[in-house]
């Protein structure tokens, strides 16, 4: 493990909020890292400062105190704008809801990152229809978000985090809305993703199915790392 | 950016019925604003044709202070004459020029047996002055003025009222003549009566052949005015001072400097139509911010995943733009095809007031046709259309700006 790449780093992090004459503690000094090719769950009740961390994590919410880089850039030293660039260029998102851009059709949506980046459109094409069929999405690439299924919207989601094969693939509760069938399958798909393109993988979860499937899991309590251990099963 | 124009213009057609619904609202803002301007400047022209026609024409050379003094000695002779005309024959390859009008001017009094008025005795030359000054349309009774005519006047219809005259019959003119005091006095037979549609002009005014009122106000070959007419106004400013410098020694004045009050009246009439215009495009205004921010404050979450997935504020900023400029775009064409398509209607069968209003259309002494011909320029056309495309663009600035800042954070939550 010393030897593997560090994707994500956070050193002492806290993240407070002031609520009316409140001050929330969301994140309490937590401290944590993820090597290259990781099937890391978050788990935790709903409160817990899940979702806090992985905004955290990619720049999206900026920490109250304490560190945070992903791979060797140090995230609190950059504005939005780079902070914008290096998401694109680094982390995938799979997100519970809201997932596409729903003027968009399948293959577009998959697209979009390679796009952004700037990658030419042949290489973005064939790059774009092999993760749609890796994904199960062959056939369905020309359908907008509103004439696909929860499933099938998570699994063109899943094809977008990946197709630029970045760095780290952060995923909130991503079988949150899905039925059981859909939920084992795409957990499936993304543990299989994980192994063959070696895709550090760090989602947030309070599902005991999803936990079962994870490699390592971290579990939170009022912000606070409890308990930070691998799975037995995939030690 | 191809992803950025992608995604504005789907966004666009996301909700159909209020997009299509806001460019039709702009359209025929902007179809209503080219009307306006079409009929308003039309009606202008028109009045400025038909006051230029009667009264200096669209550029005047005389004597200095003739413009605001008159006086019956204030002549150009001969060779002032010649100087103006070698200057019009230099200019015309630049400005075509329709027609030379030489006129004298006298105040007099003109008698029947049922009574006198006081007249504007003007000397024309019939033939130019029948086709320039389109008397052929205005006689209302008896012939026009020829080149046999002698002592024979067109009265205006006023003042064949007044002095109970018709065609055939006679009169006396007084006036005093160039040079002395003494005043000159001649009979003379009216050959037509006109209607000029100025109001003033046919309460007081005799025509009479130039030669014949150079006799009778012992001008010899002085005349106290040349008139030019050319195709429309709008250089007739350029061309008075072309003229002023060609001629300094002699009044050279444009139409607008000949009749100031003409001028006021169409500035003041145009400041009542860009108050109307002000008020239309606020009302537009409105539906296009209400229409460009409901877009982007119920796309609040999207813009969140778009900033998560690594869209830089500009990019959300210029996206919205880009909405707001396919929006201004659709309107804009559909505006000006709609615009375009009733001016070319009005500009062919005009727009009959006479509908609206009876009697005679007159302001600042001016009666003008009751149809208005739309006049639409190039330049109006292009005004209007920048004109909302910015207002589009602005209130798109707003929305835009909130785009570039909704980078939800909390777009996962808060566990």
């Amino acid at each position: 493990m010393g030897s593997k790449e560090m994707i994500l780093r956070l050193q002492d992090v806290s993240r407070m909020y002031e609520q009316g004459q409140e001050t929330v503690r969301a994140l309490d000094n937590v401290t944590l890292s993820l090597e290259k090719g990781e099937f890391v769950a978050i788990a935790g009740p709903s409160g817990s400062g899940k979702t806090t961390l992985l905004n955290v994590a990619v720049g999206l919410d900026r920490p109250t105190q304490g560190k945070v880089w992903i791979r060797d850039h140090y995230l609190n030293s950059m504005n939005t704008h780079a902070l914008a660039r290096l998401r694109l260029e680094e982390v995938g998102f799979i997100f519970q809801s809201y997932n596409l851009v729903p003027v968009l059709n399948a293959e577009e949506n998959a697209e979009l990152i390679l796009l952004l980046r700037g990658v030419p459109r042949q290489k973005r094409k064939t790059a774009v229809l092999q993760i749609l069929e890796e994904v199960g999405l062959a056939g369905l690439e020309k359908r907008r978000p509103s004439e696909l299924s929860g499933g099938q919207q998570q699994r063109v989601a899943v094809a977008r985090a990946i197709a630029a094969e970045p760095a780290l693939v952060l995923a909130d509760e991503p079988t949150a809305n899905l039925d059981s069938e859909t939920a084992l399958s795409l957990l499936k798909l993304m543990e299989k993703l994980n192994q063959e393109h070696a895709t550090t993988f760090l989602f947030s979860t309070h599902d005991p199915r999803v936990m079962k499937r994870a490699h390592r899991i971290i579990h939170l309590v009022d912000g606070r790392v409890d308990r930070d251990e691998p799975q037995p099963s995939h030690g | 950016m191809w992803i950025v124009l992608k995604i504005a213009w789907r966004n666009l057609w996301r909700k159909p019925r209020r997009t299509v619904l806001t460019v039709v609202t702009i359209s025929l803002g902007l179809a209503l604003l080219l009307i306006f301007f079409g009929i308003g400047d039309g009606g202008h022209n028109q009045m400025i044709e038909a006051a230029v026609r009667m009264g200096s024409g669209h550029v005047v050379i005389q004597q200095k202070e003739y413009h605001a003094k008159g006086g019956i000695d204030r002549l150009l002779d001969i060779a002032q004459k010649q100087r103006a005309e070698e200057w019009i024959r230099d200019m015309e390859p630049l400005f075509p020029i329709q027609h030379i009008l030489m006129r004298t001017y006298a105040s007099g009094l003109a008698s029947s047996s049922d009574g006198s008025a006081g007249v504007q005795i003007i000397g024309i030359e019939p033939q130019s002055e029948r086709v320039a000054s389109r008397f052929d349309d205005k006689l209302i009774a008896g012939d026009f003025l020829d080149s046999m005519s002698g002592n024979e006047v067109i009265l205006g219809e006023g003042v064949a009222q007044r002095l109970d005259l018709g065609v055939g019959e006679k009169m006396v003119l007084m006036a005093q003549g160039a040079g002395s005091t003494e005043i000159q006095s001649q009979l003379v037979r009216v050959k037509g009566i006109l209607r000029t549609g100025l109001e003033e002009s046919d309460q007081t005014l005799v025509l009479l052949p130039l030669a014949a009122s150079q006799e009778f106000l012992n001008l010899g070959e002085g005349i106290h005015q040349v008139a030019i007419l050319m195709s429309h106004s709008g250089p007739s400013t350029q061309v008075a001072e072309m003229g002023k410098k060609r001629l300094p020694s002699l009044e050279v004045l444009s139409w607008g400097e000949a009749m100031p009050e003409l001028v006021d009246f169409i500035r003041i009439d145009n400041g009542g139509n860009y108050i109307m215009n002000i008020v239309l495009f606020l009302l537009i205004a409105f539906t296009v911010l209400n229409t460009l921010l409901m877009s982007v404050l119920e796309r609040g979450k999207e813009f969140g995943l778009l900033h998560s997935l690594g869209l830089t504020p500009i990019k959300r900023f210029l996206m919205i733009l880009l909405e707001a400029t396919f929006m201004a775009a659709l309107s804009g064409l559909g505006g000006f095809g709609i615009g375009y398509a009733l001016h070319l209607y009005l500009n062919i069968h005009g727009l009959p007031l006479d509908l609206f209003y009876s009697g005679e259309l007159s302001a600042v002494g001016v009666t003008f046709d009751p149809v208005i011909y739309s006049d639409l320029s190039a330049g109006r056309i292009f005004s209007s259309l920048a004109l909302v495309f910015l207002l589009t663009l602005t209130l798109g600035l707003a929305p835009a700006w909130r785009a570039a800042r909704s980078g939800n954070i909390h777009l996962l939550g808060r566990t």
